[in-house]
């Protein structure tokens, strides 16, 4: 059936069609298009949209080869001998594979500047490409049947543009009372849970509380017995798991007879009734399924419930009808005032996009987006116009070559193909290496963070990526091959050959050159304020803790909600905690235990406080401090003396918990050295919001580890407060063993069972290891941006040298003429010196206040930053004077060598 | 029939997946579909096009433009048929193949 609205999927992609449609010869592109189209259409009924796309690119590249070879077949005529004579090829890409071989042979030549030219390229191309490959990644479906008809239900609160998830008793309603979808599920996020089993003892695995439909919707069966089924959500039924084909395999030792068998799974003994195939991990990462009880505590692990309503579209049904009948269902039986309501917008999104919270428009959409593709395809340019410069230099040597071809008949379409073929040549090899780098990195980097990550992403390099590549290298291809090589041909043949035997090119840079020069000039000094401030966040983090760290394990202890609500209780969970404490002092070899909300060297939440002699109001000045709540035998277990006044006391964790203990770094620059025994502070308040308590200081120590990376040192304060057993079910354990302390890890995640089975213990690892996300984000934005940094210098650098040395050589004739009128050779060389310092000292000016910038809008606040933007204008301002020294003395040298007499004799 | 009019091995593969085909199927994918299944031949769209030129060159085959429909994004199809001189190719080409395999001292294709 046509469809012209765009009901989605019958049409065969546009961009696949275009450029098929450039490739095809007009005689059968008609029949082919449609030949093609049909097919789609066909496969898209029959498999779905995605698998018709598939099918649709394979045939593009199926049809690229052939395709060409038509074309260059017809052009230089099959079994037609070769003359002298150039062909001219007329209309068409003007690409024969006597090109590809030249430019391959281009390669071998001038190594070092072929080095600079792909590796700029191949750092170009992939981060032009990077924006579109992250939001196609972010808008894939899940790949399963129809992966597309999957959308997820939600509310947006569009005043603050922010996703809201429905409630609980919202996905009841909608699933009974929507008729668009052919089936609705909801899923729980972000848990995990406590599994004892014979191999491997007890560890946390990820799982999820789902509803039975969620496997009718995804169309996946089980490997071994069922899935779960509605009867499996009633209150009243059997406890029962679906378990992951990799628990099967390592937890359970790959038994065949696990259906039936019993588990305990968070504390619960539940029947295995079902094995799911292998590569299944729905949401996440997730080997459990447990049933979604609807009005029942579960088994939910985590500090925040979080969970998804999803559905799959009834035939024939688009994703707006659904949203239409959503906001008419959600008007009548939605919860919360009527305000909220207005502001809670109910949608139907794609399932990546309601995945994560994105608006839905998608990515693409956003400012911070346009902002991105922006910066990556300058980025791209100004590799481009780098290049372009150092190959229109070269070309610029090739002046006689190319005269001669045009002597013999060349056009000047002909010559200019060739350029952009060698041009391309550099390009294509670029891509694929900048691609093929770029997947090692990004899949090796991301590979880090998979636990994080959709099992469905494929963050890698795609079919759709290299082509967007290739693309990307032929765009590239055209601004430096084709606009230095319509300057290098623009002359008529008689003075190209003139200027070919007067060893002279003839080409002038004009005033491109000193713009182009400058502002290499300009980027280099910015990147090299780029690299300063980068180089900070790879300090060693102020510290006083030494090796002691490299001794403690680091363990989160969690303790999931319990089905008996009296469990749940403050005065419960701390007995549990009590008793694990207990137990792991009177282990053999463990010197001290304790509990925090968060460890020395974990990035610490920060928090506003103002002081008790500063003024209330506007003009407040709030100071910000990283804060974390530690039991008494915190600072004791970390041998960190105190200071001034006393440590936490058992006082101090009843009703009253005014004291706070701060560190010496908060006594030296929020209070300026002054005592801080007998201050008082409080957190600062937004707006209308009534001011909180005041806390006393009782208490100096060190300034331990509140922060992973050097980015912030405002976060160096610190705000100590009391933490008292039983106030949250998740903290952190820190525990002096000693040597290897991670061997330590099975007994404490057994010694913990055996206090309480559902209780769990995430991540222990070596204290010194402890790896927050955000040093990981910095480590690896710091190494991408270094290695991009210091390719652009280097880039501006070589473009810098190339340009000024050129420059400087096409005015030797000039140079050896002036000698012969008598001028003296430090007149000369400050004449030839002249233009280039005028092109460095602008290009220093225009870096100077964007490197400014640049430290202005990264550093934070607290940070001065007149020392290392000084360093920054000195060390990158000097660096190019150098290199534009370098670039003039060589030529300069050499032209004043020259006899006057042989330069007056080359030919006018 | 000079060397010009001979057929390539692909184009005899063409030839008699064109005449398994009628009609208005008898059009470029349904061609590739039969090579695919028939011959083992999977190949491009445009390489059967490619050879139904050059046969269409060479007089073994007519077309024509078949109706154009929305599916197929308003383009027509190209309908082909083969002609007696095709039939005609076919059958010396398969003669000359059964002398060549006699010669070889192998049993000829039955």
């Amino acid at each position: 059936m046509a469809d012209s609205s765009g009901v989605s999927g019958t049409q065969p992609p546009k961009r696949a069609e275009a450029i098929l449609s450039r490739l095809l010869p007009e005689r059968d592109r008609g029949p082919i298009l449609g030949d093609l189209a049909q097919e789609y259409a066909a496969i898209a009924r029959s498999h779905g949209v995605e698998a018709a796309r598939s099918w649709y690119w394979h045939q593009l590249t199926l049809s690229v080869l052939p395709a060409m070879r038509r074309r260059l077949g017809r052009r230089h005529g099959r079994g037609s001998k070769g003359t002298l004579h150039e062909r001219n090829p007329g209309s068409g890409l003007g690409v024969s594979w006597l090109d590809v071989k030249l430019g391959l042979r281009m390669l071998v030549k001038q190594p070092a500047l072929n080095l600079v030219v792909v590796c700029a390229l191949a750092i170009g191309i992939p981060i032009g490409l990077y924006p579109d490959h992250l939001v196609r990644l972010l808008e894939a479906p899940l790949p399963v049947s129809e992966g597309d008809r999957i959308q997820v239900l939600r509310y947006y609160d569009v005043e603050n543009s922010r996703a809201g998830l429905p409630t609980l008793d919202d996905f009841a309603h909608w699933r009974d009372e929507m008729t668009t979808f052919q089936a609705i599920a909801a899923t729980t996020l972000g848990n995990s849970y406590n599994v004892i089993s014979d191999v491997g003892g007890a560890a946390p695995v990820l799982g999820a509380e789902v509803t039975a439909s969620m496997f009718d919707i995804l169309r996946i069966g089980p490997e071994l017995g069922r899935t779960l089924i509605p009867a499996d959500e009633v209150a009243s039924g059997a406890d029962v798991v679906v378990i992951g084909y990799d628990l099967w395999q390592a937890r359970l030792a790959g038994d065949p007879e696990v259906v039936g068998r019993v588990i305990r799974v968070g504390g619960v003994l539940r029947t295995v009734v079902g094995v799911m195939p292998q590569d299944f991990y729905y949401p996440y990462r997730d080997q459990l399924w447990l049933p979604l009880r609807l009005g029942e505590v579960t088994l939910a692990q985590g500090r925040q419930r979080t969970h998804v309503v999803f559905g799959r579209l009834s035939d024939g049904v688009s994703a707006e009808e659904a949203e239409t009948e959503l906001v008419t269902v959600a008007g009548r039986t939605g919860s919360g005032d009527s305000e909220s309501m207005a502001r809670l917008q109910p949608q139907v999104v794609g399932f990546m996009t309601g995945l994560i919270g994105e608006d839905k428009a998608g990515m693409r959409a956003n400012p911070e987006f346009f902002m991105m593709k922006s910066l990556a395809m300058l980025v791209l340019i100004i590799a481009c116009g780098n290049v372009g410069m150092l190959i229109f230099a070269r070309t610029a040597a090739r002046t006689s070559e190319l005269a001669m071809r045009t002597a013999l008949g060349a056009s000047r379409t002909r010559i200019i193909a060739q350029l952009f073929t060698e041009a391309l040549v550099f390009a294509v090899l670029a891509a694929g290496i900048g691609l093929g780098v770029g997947d090692l990195v990004v899949v090796n980097s991301i590979g880090a963070l998979t636990e994080l990550m959709p099992y469905w992403l494929d963050v890698g390099v795609t079919v759709r990526t290299v082509i967007w590549g290739l693309s990307l290298a032929v765009f590239s291809a055209a601004v430096v091959g084709v606009v230095p090589a319509l300057k290098a041909t623009g002359k008529s043949v008689h003075r190209n050959i003139q200027r070919a035997q007067s060893g002279r090119s003839g080409l002038r840079f004009g005033g491109v050159s000193s713009v182009l020069i400058a502002a290499d000039v300009a980027f280099a000094v910015a990147s090299v304020g780029a690299a300063v401030v980068l180089s900070s966040a790879l300090t060693d983090v102020e510290d006083t803790m030494g090796t002691l760290p490299e001794q403690f394990l680091s363990a989160e202890l969690i303790i999931p909600p319990s089905p008996v609500a009296e469990d749940n209780t403050p005065a419960r969970i701390a007995v549990i905690q009590e008793e694990v404490i207990r137990r792991l002092e009177a282990e053999p070899g463990i010197r001290g235990v304790t509990m925090a909300s968060l460890l020395p060297g974990m990035d610490h939440r920060g928090q506003r406080i103002v002081l008790d002699e500063e003024p209330i109001g506007q003009d407040v000045r709030a100071h910000r401090v990283a804060v974390a709540r530690v039991d008494p035998a915190f600072f004791g277990t970390f041998e960190q003396p105190i200071l001034a006044g006393r440590g936490f006391d058992s006082g101090d964790l009843g009703e009253d918990r005014s004291a706070v203990i701060v560190n010496a770094h908060f006594v030296e620059h929020v209070l300026e050295g002054r005592n801080p025994i007998g201050r008082r502070l409080r957190y600062a308040t937004r707006g209308e919001e009534a001011p909180g308590p005041w806390y006393e200081v009782v208490g100096v120590v060190e300034t331990l580890g509140t922060i992973i990376t050097n980015t912030d040192p405002a976060m160096y304060q610190a705000v100590y407060h009391a933490l008292a057993l039983g106030e949250t079910p998740s903290l952190y354990l820190g525990i002096h063993v000693g040597d290897d302390p991670e061997s330590f890890a099975p007994r404490l995640r057994t010694l913990t069972s055996e206090v309480h089975t559902a209780a769990m213990i995430s991540n222990p690892v070596r204290l010194s290891d402890v790896v927050s996300f955000t040093r990981m984000g910095t480590m690896i934005m710091v190494l991408v941006s270094g290695t991009l940094i210091g390719i652009m210098i280097a880039l501006s650098i070589s473009g810098t040298y190339a340009l000024m040395s050129f420059t400087v050589s096409e005015r030797t004739r000039e140079i050896g003429i002036r000698t012969a009128l008598g001028a003296h050779r430090i007149s000369i060389g400050f004449t030839v010196a002249k233009r280039a310092i005028a092109q460095l000292a602008v290009g220093i000016l225009i870096g100077m206040p964007v490197a400014w910038v640049f430290f202005e809008e990264t550093q934070p606040s607290e940070i001065p930053t007149q020392s290392p933007y000084l360093l920054t204008v000195l060390v990158g301002g000097g660096l190019m004077i150098l290199i534009g020294v370098l670039a003039c003395t060589a030529p300069t040298l050499r032209a004043l060598r020259i006899e006057p007499t042989e330069a007056l004799r080359e030919g006018v | 029939m000079g060397r010009g009019d001979q057929l390539a091995a692909f184009e005899q593969l063409v030839l008699l997946a064109l005449l398994s085909l009628e009609g208005d199927e008898a059009y470029g994918m349904n061609l590739r579909r039969v090579l695919r299944d028939e011959a083992g031949r999977d190949v491009s769209v445009p390489t059967v096009y490619s050879a139904l030129d050059r046969l269409e060159a060479k007089g073994f085959v007519t077309s024509r433009l078949g109706q154009a429909t929305n599916e197929r994004g308003g383009r027509a199809k190209k309908l082909f048929r083969v002609e007696p001189a095709g039939v005609q190719a076919l059958q010396e080409g398969r003669l000359t193949l059964e002398a060549m395999w006699k010669l070889g001292g192998l049993a000829g294709p039955s």
